[in-house]
């Protein structure tokens, strides 16, 4: 009979015989996203409901307790955790718009024909994103130190005493480092949208009189809100998990605390105060508050996306 | 750099500038726990002294039977060390700051081996041994201690005619001499990043973070002794007569090499490396005994190390007695002070021709003896005890505070005894106020 060699092929390229066939192709996904992902996160969890307990002198050995939130509470009720938050607020409010305005305007820049030498200043832009990042909070900690930095003593010389690691100056200088380093990937990925957007709408604007100008913000812009929303979300989620940065520029300036920002306070209180119990639950608020911007953002992120490519 | 230490070692300090790197950049290295061929023992051993290599190669040709492997520590090896023990793995031997131990014994990281080491008590200085003792068990062998001198630039003092202070209100008044001659030089920097500077003049002060009462910790991170010591930096701060850069960034160095700072006030480790990254001022320093305070000939000490068995490993009996072999045998001792820095914490160490070696770079003094006569001097009133890491962390935020004029130096110690007595609390310990 030939029937049997159709319905053979048939079921090969249907499945419809193996209804497990897509749950093997998804496997390997689904296991790595549940033993680095969800585990992880579960783990952190029933942790931060158990504490540590000694008695006494504490040489009698620890005994693991349920606490219920009391480690909630402890990390909600210390001050200086929740002045990190604040501190990451307003650095991503300050640093993650002058980033992506930075970004969007070398993109738009680099998608006009008035650039020369685009592929050199495109890679010039996006080499620091190559730098990891604690390599370059390095380098910015040279430049950021009065007796080794070239550009301060430059600087004196024209008479500017400049404290890039005073108490008021070293957030923005931690902010310098990040823009420094991710600004290239966001334009990279902003200028990409920009070369799938078809060109006839631009000849039809240039006919209709349009300038430059008024193109790159009156439909280059809109055409990747999308990819400009990607990009903030991802900006802000970097932010409140700012880590590296300040923490390497910690080792040249005191005023970087050991809990300067959520993460930094996690990291001190699991390895520094040998609490993990302590920092899981610290660790699940950050997570919380990521997730709720995140929401936040991707709310506001589809409303103002429609609303944009509608107009258009 | 982390760490900050020989409360942390300088080669494992979190803040060391380039270590920073490190940090972020070594992967965990292995932490399997001991195993291996049959009739051969395999030990696994981490530690950061320079020089521990060539003495684990001699102890393996002596002892096939049983075999050392050894791990040079660097950045945050002393966390991984931690993690891996309470996951079930680990090495068997860690050098550990002795300020730690009790954390380590608390959470049971630590095997007690007194009865394999018991008879090497008589070798150790009795402060050092006290140091790895709770509870009458023995957890480790010591390995060093820091016993404080004050390193002085000896150019500089004679240039404006101004004599070495012996006490602490001599160092105040030729501070200000020195800072009035020359509005460029300050008698010293104040690194609120550098715990080991303060826990040695505080305990000079016979101040002490820890004590016990009955069955319960009291802590005193604000007692009297401290409050001395932070009135006399509040003094010196105040009148703008130290500097405040943070303890081995390149702008720390870079002030020590152009004559910015006259003196440095550290362990016997520090000589060293002063030398290291000062050379071009090579002949020009010179080491004198700590100042004293008023009344008081002691002298004080920023914590030692210690080698310790940790609870995974197999063959704690073989551990034990190679620890012993390094700390404390002959043959070691000469290494352990010339290659690796060492102050030595046994009595053949302190014995040693090793230790009266002249040094060059301080215009060929022997300055170990400063050292030894500190060592001696140190009071034995400095308690060890739970949570070193939580106290050293709050003091040290507090003090960036200080120095930035935002608070003083007491305001900062009475936030870090409420911390400390607050992270005691909420882990079931008993502390009394």
């Amino acid at each position: 009979m030939s029937v049997a060699l159709p319905r053979a092929s048939r079921r090969r390229f249907s499945g419809a015989g193996r209804p497990w066939v897509p749950y093997v192709f998804i496997a390997p996904f689904v296991a790595l996203f549940l033993v680095f992902l969800v585990a992880p996160i579960l783990v952190a969890v029933v942790n931060s409901l158990y504490s540590r307990q000694s008695s006494g002198l504490g040489f009698g050995g620890t005994e693991v307790e349920f606490i219920g939130l009391d480690n909630f509470a402890r990390a909600i009720g210390d001050a200086d955790f929740l002045a990190g938050f604040g501190r990451v607020a307003l650095y991503g409010i300050v640093q993650v718009p002058v980033m992506m305005a930075l970004a969007a305007a070398l993109a738009l820049l680099f998608d006009t024909a008035l650039v020369r030498g685009r592929k050199f200043f495109q890679f010039a832009v996006f080499l620091p994103y190559a730098v990891p990042g604690v390599i370059a909070a390095l380098l910015w900690g040279f430049l950021y130190q009065p007796s080794v930095s070239p550009l301060l003593q430059a600087l004196r010389g024209i008479g500017i005493h400049a404290d890039l690691l005073a108490p008021g100056t070293v957030l923005w200088s931690v902010a310098n480092v990040s823009l420094w380093s991710y600004t290239g990937i966001n334009m990279i990925i902003l200028f990409a949208a920009l070369q799938t957007v078809p060109r006839e709408i631009y000849e039809a604007a240039k006919l209709d009189g349009a300038s430059e100008f008024r193109i790159a913000v009156g439909v280059k812009l809109p055409m990747i809100a999308p990819a400009i929303l990607l990009t903030t979300l991802s900006s802000i989620i970097g932010t409140l998990q700012l880590f590296n940065e300040p923490q390497v520029l910690q080792t040249v300036t005191a005023n970087i605390a050991s809990d300067w920002t959520p993460n930094m306070a996690i990291y001190a209180a699991s390895t520094l105060g040998k609490n993990p119990n302590l920092a899981s639950a610290m660790a699940v608020l950050l997570g919380l508050a990521t997730l709720i911007v995140s929401v936040l953002v991707l709310r506001l992120s589809n409303r103002t996306t429609k609303r944009a490519t509608d107009g258009l | 750099m982390e760490a900050t230490k020989l409360t942390r070692p300088r080669w494992m300090r979190p803040a060391s500038f380039a270590m920073a790197g490190a940090l972020a950049l070594v992967g965990l290295a292995g932490c399997s726990a001991s195993g291996g061929d049959e009739g051969v023992t395999e030990i696994e051993f981490w530690g950061w002294v320079p020089g521990l290599e060539d003495l684990v190669d001699t102890w393996n040709e002596e002892n096939p039977d049983v075999q050392v492997s050894f791990h040079r520590m660097t950045g945050d090896d002393g966390q991984k060390v931690e993690v891996a023990v309470d996951g079930g793995a680990g090495p068997d031997l860690v050098q550990l700051s002795t300020h730690n131990l009790p954390d380590y014994v608390i959470q049971e990281r630590v095997v007690e081996i007194t009865e394999w080491v018991a008879d090497e008590e008589e070798n150790y200085t009795p402060a050092s041994w006290a140091s790895v003792s709770f509870d009458g068990g023995v957890y480790g062998i010591p390995q060093g201690i820091g016993p404080a001198g004050m390193m002085y630039r000896a150019d500089i003092l004679e240039q404006h005619g101004l004599e070495i202070p012996t006490t602490w209100d001599e160092y105040l008044e030729t501070a200000r001499a020195l800072h009035a001659a020359n509005p460029d030089v300050y008698i010293a920097n104040m690194s609120p990043s550098e715990i080991g500077q303060w826990v040695q003049e505080i305990q000079q002060a016979e101040s002490s973070w820890y004590s016990i009462e009955g069955d319960a910790w009291k802590l005193g991170v604000n007692d009297e002794g401290s409050k001395l010591v932070a009135e006399r930096w509040q003094t010196l701060l105040d009148e703008g007569l130290v500097t405040t850069e943070q303890m081995w960034t390149p702008e720390y160095w870079a002030l020590v090499n152009n004559g910015t700072i006259a003196t440095v006030s550290y362990a016997a480790w520090f000589p060293t490396i002063l030398a290291e990254n000062a050379a071009e001022t090579s002949g020009l320093w010179k080491v004198a005994p700590l100042p004293v305070n008023e009344g008081s000939t002691n002298s004080g000490d920023s914590g030692g190390a210690a080698v310790i068995v940790l609870k995974n490993s197999e063959h704690p009996a073989e551990a034990a007695e190679f620890a012993a072999w390094l700390n404390g045998s002959d043959e070691t001792q000469d290494t352990l002070i010339t290659v690796g820095g060492l102050f030595p914490s046994t009595q053949n160490g302190l014995a040693s021709e090793a230790l009266l070696s002249e040094s060059e770079f301080y215009g060929g003094q022997v300055v170990n003896e400063v050292f030894i006569e500190s060592a001696e001097n140190t009071p034995a009133t400095w308690v060890e005890g739970p949570n070193f890491g939580t106290i050293q962390t709050a003091i040290l935020d507090e003090f960036a505070k200080v120095v930035t004029g935002e608070q003083t130096f007491l305001e900062a110690l009475d936030r870090a005894q409420a911390a400390g007595v607050a992270d005691l609390e909420s882990r079931g310990l008993s502390v009394v106020d």
